[in-house]
């Protein structure tokens, strides 16, 4: 039982990752070409050829070096094989209890408790813990979170996970970029177009300012189901749910929830890395007392 | 009509490969599988003589302790089968288990360095020997499910396929460490 929706979900991730690729990156070059049109009409063809250029350019690069970039970003280095023994051993046993390759382990400096598991699929992956996980988490919990971050692995959610870290990137940069140039684009050739004009640039005004909400709510929705699913595999890699829920009750009330963290990343996370009162919307993860009550039950 | 026939014919051929080839690739993780408990045993292993080395230096009269590891260590080397591997390799985690209870009364052997990280590696290892142990049981959990239920089965029967035995937890694991002093 267990393990087809395990192979179910490898499944629906890999499609959802290329449907997701191919719709985005559809929607970004249909916004690119109406507005190329009605901006400059005689260059839209060669502005929609660059956009597309770029947003091919930009898929394949995060999907080839996602993994380095978000590990850069918090300064993750190299679990070290001494003193850091504990967690290489850990990661290297769980990779062994999930059937995969061992993920490389890494560790960053921070006084939030958090870790995260990133790249693209369980051959090229990480595992990144931070400095104050380490110091705090006793054996059995330390393990519920490599667990937890493992079957994120596993399962391809980190292929996923990566993508949509760069479209939300992404959408928040076009919609920047098209609201931006209407502070150079001055009145000057209103005389073509007239009402339709108008009305097609209000729509894409709208448009610009809520692809990055959607892709945020998107976002937040699709991780939190995976982070409660990661959560009951985790366990079952451990075979000790409650290793995990002491390690999220502890996290619960040490950690403040004000890491400075990009936005277009916090759902990679063990733990959401912000809080904020938006977060019955926007949280990429379901409150830490759910996820604890959902592992007792087990 | 002939369209009909054909999709029909292509379709169980379809249904076929997917259960042969489901079949070999999950007797093949299986085999896997028991290659991963084998690197973590001969790990193990190997690291046992140096481990006696460190501890005759502290705890020479222990004769009966030494002598148990010593003598799980040679069995572990002469084992063949992975039966006989599981077996001698309870007898060492047990004998192993004995000589870290040991050390608790010699404080100058606890605190010797060489001793710590045998001691944190012999861990590690018993933790991914567990590990590997849990992915050979599930694989053939899984394997056994799909040999012996419709319609897995009738394609098992017919490549001569039955269910793998599933690796035991023998008793002495399940007993406390006696330490006699």
């Amino acid at each position: 039982m267990a393990h087809v929706s395990f192979y179910d979900q490898i499944a629906r991730n890999k499609r959802n990752s290329v449907l997701l690729a191919v719709l985005f990156g559809a929607a970004v070059l249909a916004f690119v070409a109406a507005i190329g049109w009605l901006m400059v009409p005689e260059f839209a063809v060669l502005i929609v050829l660059l956009a597309g250029v770029l947003v091919t350019l930009d898929a394949w690069w995060s999907y080839k070096f996602g993994d380095r970039v978000v590990l850069a970003t918090v300064g993750a280095k190299p679990a070290d094989p001494i003193k850091h023994r504990f967690l290489i051993d850990s990661v290297e046993g769980l990779a062994i209890a999930a059937g995969i390759p061992a993920p490389k382990a890494y560790v960053y400096e921070s006084g939030e408790m958090n870790a995260f598991a990133c790249g693209r699929d369980p051959a090229n992956a990480s595992i990144a813990v931070s400095t104050a996980l380490l110091a705090s988490l006793k054996r059995d919990e330390l393990e519920g979170v490599i667990g937890h971050e493992m079957s994120h692995i596993a399962n391809y959610d980190i292929r996923f996970a990566t993508l949509i870290a760069v479209l939300v990137g992404l959408a928040a940069i076009v919609s920047y970029m098209f609201l931006r140039s209407f502070r150079f684009h001055d009145s000057g050739d209103s005389g073509k177009g007239g009402g339709v004009y108008i009305a097609i640039l209000i729509a894409a005004v709208i448009f610009a300012i809520l692809a990055p909400i959607a892709t945020r709510l998107v976002q937040s929705a699709v991780s939190r189901k995976r982070e409660l699913l990661a959560d009951a595999s985790g366990a079952a890699l451990t075979r000790y749910p409650e290793g995990l829920a002491s390690a999220l009750e502890k996290i619960g009330a040490t950690n403040k929830g004000k890491e400075k963290v990009s936005e277009a990343v916090s759902h990679i996370f063990f733990v959401d890395p912000n809080r904020s009162p938006l977060d019955e919307l926007f949280a990429t993860h379901p409150p830490l007392k759910v996820r604890v009550a959902a592992l007792r039950a087990m | 009509m002939i369209w009909g026939i054909v999709g029909i014919i292509v379709l169980i051929a379809l249904i076929c490969v997917y259960y042969i080839n489901r079949i070999i690739v999950l007797g093949n993780r299986i085999r896997n599988a028991w290659a991963q408990i084998d690197v973590q045993l001969k790990k193990r292993t190997d690291l046992v003589p140096n481990l006696v080395e460190t501890v005759k230096g502290y705890a020479k009269h222990e004769k009966e302790i030494m002598g148990d590891v010593t003598k799980a260590h040679a069995a572990m080397m002469k084992a063949e089968t992975p039966a006989q591997k599981i077996r001698a390799a309870t007898g060492l985690t047990a004998a192993l288990k004995s000589i870290f209870a040991l050390a608790e009364n010699y404080p100058n052997l606890k605190a010797n360095e060489n001793f710590r990280l045998l001691q944190e590696q012999l861990e590690g290892i018993e933790n991914k020997i567990a590990y590997s142990r849990q992915f050979y049981n599930d694989s053939v959990l899984e394997y056994n499910n799909l040999v012996t239920t419709i319609p897995g089965a009738w394609f098992a029967g017919s490549m001569h396929r039955t269910t793998m035995e599933f690796l035991e937890i023998q008793a002495a694991e399940r007993k406390p460490v006696k330490v006699k002093f």
